[in-house]
């Protein structure tokens, strides 16, 4: 009997890059033989059925509660949904999946760079053609309430299946809203991004629904995978140090805190014993720079550690403290 | 507000005979009925009202693929009718029907009611018209038995007179007019225009800045040339470098006068009593060597029309940013409000909108003033009216 449902993109970069996360945290995704390829398991959490949906439909099902975690675009997800807050808890951003959801207008339009400069032309447009300019976009709630925000109201939205960024060149609409990564594919249809048009900047995010049924057993399933989660994510960005620190250990422990902000692991038992840090990856010279600087000339070593679990889970505490 | 009791036999009939003395009130001053259909194509009210109006519409296709709305309000069908017929001006048209809105994130508000309301359509005495259409929304509201009610007043015109009369660039003077009723966004857009803050394309009108019309021209076509492959976006060559040449014109001054600046906040921030608010921009604008006597007689001629109904001074402000956030409205505005058994409520708007025939196809401008009552709000306000009268000792 499983407690927990978690929604993951069934095919594309995302489901490549879900598997390779869920891996990296040892915790390898099998897809279940017989069912068609849209069920799966994770490998160590028994308890948690694991849902292959398109992008799009988990944004959905965390909106509806069909499923308790899920991993889709923050643009999907603010799409589906302008005001998360109460519905659907942001647990983390995975660090891929990156898009911008971005305005971008007709290259041929070199007298437009700003929201502004769109405002101006959207009302010139309309006078002058007797018609509102057209954007085309599959992100209509978010063009709506960035346009709002901007100020820009003579404008009209139509709205584009796929194949957005043709939708100029096929003159179907006259300018966009739509995602991009590098930009070549607006530069390649003759398109440009306005400076302030950026509505977004989206990367995929691993979601909480705080509509479904949060049962004893979907919490605890929820702890355990969250706490794995984070303790890999941990062990990532960090090392172990192992250095001896004779004498005035307790002061070089206070200054590597605050210059590097390693944290002690583990002390040693007797006076010559290596003491055992954790080191963010990015500070470790820092941590060295200083144990220098203290008069420390023993060497030290690091190493990368698998998990570092301690007694915080603070990516599940935050989730509970939504959780009605 | 709640929905209003559509099965509920007394409501209804309280509510019909309500709708004939308003409706009464229209034909006695001339008013001829209009019945526009409840389905309506979608387009002239996505194109002709944006995407604010757009997104409270409700929408549907038709087996063919056409498509249609339930209309969200009537003042468009009745003015894109007498757009297409040009029937004798000017035309007098009223209406009592429903209409539909979406209203997102605000479930408690209804989808579907009535409106009540009259269209003055080609008088060239504006005048006469917004005195005429101020009159028939007083008998309206005393019709239906409603004493106690307020009038909210404003003038977009009287804004637009202020910003004609300022020294600053063509382009500006459109977006201060295009904005001044969204608080928070005008105040942005204020403080960008006197830092000057610059874009790309400023830079580039700053550098075409000291060059001779024909030179600038050359360098903007030059530049056009680069992008002759990227999708035109159904704007002509010509409409762009024409932009570029009147912001270049402008170029020497990209910034706003703070002093400027002030008076326009300071006009913005008039709300309260009528005639003090006029007498205010008065002062406020001799200071500033500006003439606005064109618009501010009209609203004293309108002050006086509504004294002449007898409305109390102490019934009516004047609001100088009130605009209506409908966007269709050009000049004069104005709402009724009372209070229902919750609280203020507001009964009726309405105003001038002189361009809307024009782009709603009119092969000439037709001037236009008219206003709409929310008669179910109407008969809400005049029972909570009765019952506090019934309650005082």
């Amino acid at each position: 009997m499983t407690a927990l449902t978690l929604a993951i993109p069934s095919k594309g970069r995302l489901k490549e890059d879900c598997d390779a996360y869920f891996a990296d945290a040892g915790a390898r995704l099998k897809q279940r033989a017989g069912a068609r390829g849209y069920r799966a398991t994770l490998n160590g959490f028994g308890d948690i059925d694991v849902m292959l949906l398109s992008a799009s439909e988990i944004a959905q099902s965390l909106l509806a509660g069909d499923v308790h975690l899920g991993i889709t675009g923050e643009d999907l997800l603010r799409e589906a949904a302008p005001e998360l807050e109460g519905r659907v808890h942001l647990v983390r951003p995975l660090g891929f999946g990156f898009a911008n959801v971005v305005v971008a207008v007709p290259q041929y339009w070199i007298d437009v760079s700003t929201m502004a400069d769109l405002d101006d032309v959207c009302a010139a447009f309309a006078h002058r053609h007797r018609r509102r300019l057209r954007i085309a976009t599959k992100y209509v709630q978010l063009t709506r309430g960035f346009f709002a925000r901007m100020g820009i109201s003579d404008y009209r939205i139509v709205e584009s299946a796929g194949a957005t960024e043709g939708a100029p060149a096929a003159g179907t609409a006259e300018a966009i809203v739509d995602i991009t990564t590098t930009g070549a594919t607006l530069d390649a249809n003759g398109l440009k991004q306005l400076e302030d048009g950026t509505i977004l900047e989206s990367q995929a995010q691993l979601a909480a629904s705080l509509a479904a049924d949060w049962s004893e057993n979907a919490r605890r399933a929820a702890e355990n995978l969250l706490g794995r989660l984070h303790a890999r994510a941990r062990a990532r960005s960090s090392q172990i140090m192992r250095v001896r620190l004779n004498g005035q250990a307790e002061r070089i422990l206070a200054t590597l805190a605050q210059t590097a902000d390693a944290g002690v692991l583990s002390r040693p038992t007797d006076e010559n014993g290596e003491y055992s840090l954790l080191v963010p990856r990015a500070r470790l010279m820092d941590a060295i720079a200083s144990l220098r600087a203290a008069g420390c000339e023993a060497p030290a070593t690091t190493q990368d550690a698998d998990y570092v679990f301690d007694t915080a889970n603070p990516l599940y505490a935050a989730l509970a403290e939504k959780l009605p | 507000m709640a929905a209003f009791p559509y099965s509920d036999a007394a409501a209804i009939a309280a509510l019909n005979g309500q709708a004939e003395a308003i409706l009464s009130v229209f034909a006695a001053r001339g008013y001829a009925r209009a019945e526009p259909s409840v389905l309506q194509p979608a387009d002239i009210f996505l194109d002709r009202s944006g995407e604010e109006i757009r997104r409270r519409t409700f929408t549907l296709t038709e087996l063919s693929g056409r498509e249609l709305c339930l209309r969200p309000d009537l003042t468009i069908p009745i003015c894109k009718q007498v757009a297409d017929s040009c029937p004798r001006l000017p035309a007098r048209i009223c209406y009592n029907g429903l209409v539909f809105r979406h209203q997102p994130n605000q479930p408690q508000r209804p989808t579907q009611f009535y409106q009540a309301g009259v269209e003055l359509l080609g008088l060239e005495d504006r005048a006469a018209g917004d005195r005429e259409i101020l009159t028939i929304a007083v008998e309206a509201l005393r019709a239906a038995g409603l004493e106690d009610f307020t009038i909210k007043i404003g003038d977009l015109a009287l804004f637009g007179a202020l910003v004609d009369a300022l020294d600053v660039p063509s382009q500006w003077r459109a977006r201060l007019k295009r904005h001044f009723w969204r608080v928070g966004y005008f105040e942005a857009l204020l403080s960008r225009l006197t830092s000057g803050a610059a874009s790309d394309q400023q830079r580039l009108l700053g550098s075409l800045g000291g060059l001779t019309a024909s030179e600038s021209r050359a360098a903007i076509e030059g530049l056009m040339d680069m992008v002759a492959d990227a999708p035109q976006g159904a704007r002509t060559r010509e409409e762009i470098v024409e932009r570029l040449m009147e912001q270049a014109a402008d170029a020497a001054a990209l910034r706003l006068d703070p002093k400027i600046a002030h008076v326009i906040t300071s006009l913005l921030a008039i709300s309260g009593n009528a005639e003090a608010g006029i007498a205010e921009i008065r002062k406020l604008t001799a200071g500033a060597g500006i003439a606005l006597d064109a618009p501010l007689k009209a609203m004293e001629q309108r002050l006086a029309a509504l004294a002449g109904l007898g409305v109390a001074p102490s019934q009516v402000s004047f609001v100088a940013r009130f605009g209506r956030n409908m966007e269709y409205y050009t000049g004069f505005v104005f709402e009724l409000w009372a209070q229902d058994a919750e609280g203020p409520v507001q009964i009726a708007g309405g105003g001038r909108y002189d361009s809307l025939l024009e782009t709603l196809g009119a092969p000439k401008p037709i001037s236009a003033v008219g206003v709409a009552i929310r008669t179910e709000r109407l008969l809400a306000a005049r029972r909570a009216q009765d019952d506090k009268a019934g309650d005082a000792p």
